[in-house]
């Protein structure tokens, strides 16, 4: 695993300085880039509810794609899209793509995150992050808000789930776009994938005081 | 028993010193100084513990999470939820409004890190009332226990509830609590005297329905009902109550957001009785277009209505109502000299915040002012509320898929004359649009029962029973096993006078449903005035015994009985009659004429016919001979024969069809006797 990694991180060296200027204003704000970007996975553990250390990345070894699905015990927006995310989990980890809920809040504890992971009948493994290692790694600012890493565990994409909400107070019906299913899709095709540039919508996540 | 909420004072206070004020560009702006104040005064309401929001603000640590959202929604308009706009109409009531100083301050409070300050300069935290804010409700009914589902759009459901008085109150105020506010959005309430609410009701299985608002579901004696989160109408003043006779249901249309899990939804409905009887009844008005028709795409359709006032009136609120395409609205009046007295402005009209805005000055228009409304629809792709992708052709329709267009104004008129005037010329106006929009409706519709009851129920107000008939054997066809259709289309040929069709339709839903109140009392009463006296007492009596609160059945019984002699039989139906139901004149006038003139003299109570029926003739406004007629035999019964004679000249004066037989009884009255009626 290891050796991959580094051979991944020589190969892309090249690539860096391009990419460097094209993020700058990423970069600026101290939020990671997207594409192009060499970011391979980092060494990342966090805990569990029930307290176990954790290295997402790790535990997903030779699995097709990381995502991460940022959500919190507050938020509405979150909340309403859990039966969204379970689908998702249901479709894709059996296409062989690792799933994470992340819940960077300081504010939801062990306990109330295991309470809120069986009101809400999530199926999906669960992590904290209130020193927000894997918030400042994807660069999400919101919940809800979906990070996906490649087979090379580049940052693959960072943004909406879906397109239901255009900002807060105003929604669709029903999504019409199902981004991060594509995104998926298009990861597990080795295809390209597509970015579109549109925002996470929902809370932001506490201490994101810039 | 006036009680100042400390929601209302809270507002109160904020209008008359405007928190926040403007802190110099330089000084450094922290949470206890600076924020605290905005927080506790314009968003405590809903967001403190077990307030309507999802979390509380009123913390430090909580605040300061919740710092950059705070900043982003008060900066967008999104927070605090106030559609209206600010700078148009007036100050309305429970506007929780942000001022560009308090707009300010957050922000530069943000841009500094969200700094605490010193504790020492936190301003005392208000305090909230947990619960009723009303204080303890003299009567609670809960909708039935309903289960939302995890996921999906906007779920709109009607739950019906018999309020359970056994006589007449006078309703001072109504204070809706969601139980869950999580998914509980909004409530749509209204009374509905009819019982047509509850058979649309029982024809859906499971808690609640999902169909239509009946027409006959109300705002009762035009008097706003309804509740938006943060949302709670003062009581009444005296005088300004309304009535609730028992029989009543209530019809609460909750508007509900899933959640992301099924949740339990079981709201309260409290009730504030009074004492005393209205004196003042205000109107409500209603513009709006339901010819309402959008073509696909089309981003700037417009509606307009307008309507001129007969008599001067003062403007107490307004509610304006659209569906997801409307986009803005606008509604302003124009006085007769030409000047434009605004009313409400809504610029991104949001279908989820149905607000009633009350003035907190109400004020004049005079007579000749047009109340005037303009809407603007957006019915292209580019909508995201659109609910349809691709767009379609959109007609009025009352199901939130479809569009509507209504600006409500509620009016207090100077008298019940001026009431009476403006009620006169409005409702011809608004029933003749309602027939429009349905009639269209059903051109797409045409095998929807539910919307063929609407339109017949429509037509029954408008005294036209034939075409009520119409429609409603229109629906029987489409559900010929609902003892209600039954039911329906009997009452219609019944006031259509096709009385043998309408026997017949009354056993046939007594045949479906043998316990059938309703029917038991309309057939009991078609075959009273048939003749069929025989036939008509059971069924009379099966009406009274299955819903001994319904103010009719005891009407017809007391019918019978005097039909049968039974004089003691009729006026104790008629004193319960007129116990459930103390607004109506006519039980008034008849029993005060039993109680003032029978020959029967072991039922006389000369002290309470007086009462009665001057009652009556107050509800009347002394412009019913009748009620006069009565009252002058009450009053000669009692032995007050100059005013029976002065009360027989008031109603002869009224030039009344039977003036021959009042200036006979008049004449007794000169000779100082009594009137008695004939065996």
């Amino acid at each position: 695993m290891r050796f991959r990694v580094l051979a991944q991180r020589w190969r892309r060296a090249g690539q860096l300085a391009v990419w460097a200027a094209v993020c700058a204003a990423a970069l600026h704000r101290g939020i990671p880039p997207l594409h192009g970007a060499p970011a391979p996975a980092p060494s990342i553990v966090l805990r569990d509810p029930d307290g176990h250390l954790v290295d997402p990345f790790l535990a997903a070894e030779g699995r097709a794609a990381v995502a991460f699905l940022f959500a919190s015990v507050d938020c509405p927006v979150s909340n309403r899209y859990a039966p969204v995310v379970q689908r998702l989990h249901g479709t894709y980890a059996a296409k062989d793509v690792a799933f994470w809920l992340v819940y960077p809040n300081p504010g939801d504890t062990p306990q109330a995150v295991k309470e809120h992971l069986k009101a809400y009948g999530y199926p999906v493994h669960a992590l904290l992050d209130p020193r927000h290692d894997l918030v400042k790694l994807t660069g999400v600012t919101v919940t809800p808000e979906a990070a996906v890493f490649d087979r090379a565990r580049a940052l693959a994409y960072r943004g909406r789930i879906d397109n239901r909400y255009v900002s807060l107070g105003v929604e669709r019906p029903a999504a019409t776009e199902h981004t991060l299913a594509d995104v998926l899709d298009a990861v597990l095709a080795r295809r390209t994938v597509p970015q579109r540039p549109a925002p996470a919508v929902g809370c932001f996540i506490v201490d994101f005081v810039q | 028993m006036t009680r100042i909420l400390p929601r209302t004072l809270a507002v109160l206070v904020a209008l008359l010193a405007p928190v926040g004020g403007a802190v110099a560009a330089d000084t450094p702006v922290t949470f206890s100084k600076d924020v605290a104040p905005i927080v506790y005064a314009k968003c405590g309401t809903c967001h403190r513990p077990g307030g309507a929001a999802p979390f509380s603000l009123l913390t430090y640590p909580l605040a300061r999470a919740h710092a950059t959202q705070i900043v982003t929604v008060t900066g967008s308009g999104y927070m605090p939820p106030w559609q209206a706009d600010a700078d148009y109409g007036g100050e309305f009531l429970d506007q929780p409004r942000l001022t560009a100083a308090d707009l300010d301050v957050l922000r530069r409070w943000v841009a500094a890190g969200a700094p605490e300050g010193d504790t020492k300069d936190l301003p005392p935290m208000p305090s909230w009332t947990d619960g009723w804010q009303l204080g303890t409700p003299d009567l609670v009914v809960t909708t039935p226990a309903y289960t939302l589902p995890p996921e999906g759009t906007d779920v709109f459901r009607i739950f019906v509830v018999r309020i359970p008085v056994d006589r007449a109150r006078f309703v001072r105020g109504l204070e809706f609590r969601p139980g869950n506010p999580r998914v509980v959005h909004h409530a749509n309430i209204r009374v509905d005297r009819s019982g047509a609410s509850r058979r649309f009701d029982e024809d859906e299985e499971g808690p609640g329905y999902s169909g239509l608002v009946a027409n006959s579901a109300v705002y009762p004696d035009g008097h706003f009902l309804g509740w938006t989160p943060g949302q709670v109408p003062p009581l009444l003043p005296k005088g300004l109550a309304w009535t609730l006779e028992p029989g009543t249901d209530l019809v609460v249309e909750l508007h509900m957001q899933p959640s992301g899990k099924p949740e339990p939804v079981e709201t309260a409905i409290g009730f504030y009785f009074g004492n005393d009887p209205p004196e003042r009844t205000p109107a409500m008005l209603r513009l709006g277009r339901q010819s309402i028709d959008i073509p696909p795409g089309e981003k700037q359709y417009t509606i307009t209505d307008a309507f001129e006032l007969p008599v001067d009136v003062e403007v107490q609120a307004v509610q304006p109502h659209a569906h997801f395409r409307a986009k803005e609205i606008t509604g302003f009046a124009t006085l007769p000299d030409g000047t434009q007295r605004p009313l409400i402005h809504i610029r991104n009209w949001d279908f989820r915040w149905q607000h009633v805005y009350r003035y907190v000055q109400p004020f004049t228009l005079p007579r000749g002012t047009r109340l005037q409304m303009r809407y603007t629809y957006d019915n292209s792709a580019e909508n995201p509320r659109n609910p349809n992708n691709p767009p379609r052709r959109v007609y009025w329709g009352q199901r939130s898929s479809d569009e509507m267009g209504d600006l409500w104004v509620q009016v207090l008129t100077k008298t019940r004359a001026d009431l009476d005037v403006l009620n006169g010329q409005f409702v011809t106006k608004v029933m003749a649009e309602d027939v429009i929009g349905y009639e269209r409706w059903l051109e797409s519709e045409p095998d929807s029962a539910p919307l063929h009851n609407s339109v017949a129920q429509l037509y029954l107000d408008l005294k036209r029973p034939q075409d009520a008939v119409r429609h409603f054997r229109a629906a029987l066809a489409l559900s010929p096993s609902v003892p209600a259709a039954h039911f329906n289309l009997g009452t219609a040929l019944t006031l259509a006078g096709e009385f043998d069709a309408a026997i017949a339709q009354f056993e046939q839903a007594l045949a479906l449903r043998p316990d059938y109140a309703q029917a038991h009392n309309n057939l009991g009463s078609v075959l009273l005035q048939r003749g069929q006296l025989d036939r008509a007492v059971p069924h009379l009596e099966a009406a009274v015994t299955a819903d001994p609160l319904n103010p009719q059945a005891h009407y017809n019984a007391a019918t019978a009985a005097l039909r049968l002699g039974r004089t003691a039989e009729a006026v104790g139906h008629l004193r319960r009659t007129v116990e459930l139901s103390p607004d109506s004149p006519v039980p008034l006038i008849e029993l005060s004429w039993l109680l003032a003139a029978s020959p029967d003299t072991t039922v006389r109570d000369a002290a309470l016919a007086v009462r009665l029926a001057a009652r009556a003739a107050a509800l009347t406004a002394r412009r019913d001979a009748g009620a006069l007629d009565a009252l002058a035999a009450a009053q000669a019964s009692a032995g007050d024969f100059t005013r029976a004679v002065q009360t027989a000249d008031a109603a002869l004066a009224l030039k009344p069809a039977n003036a021959a037989e009042i200036a006979a009884r008049r004449s007794l009255y000169q000779q100082q006797r009594p009137f008695t009626l004939a065996r």
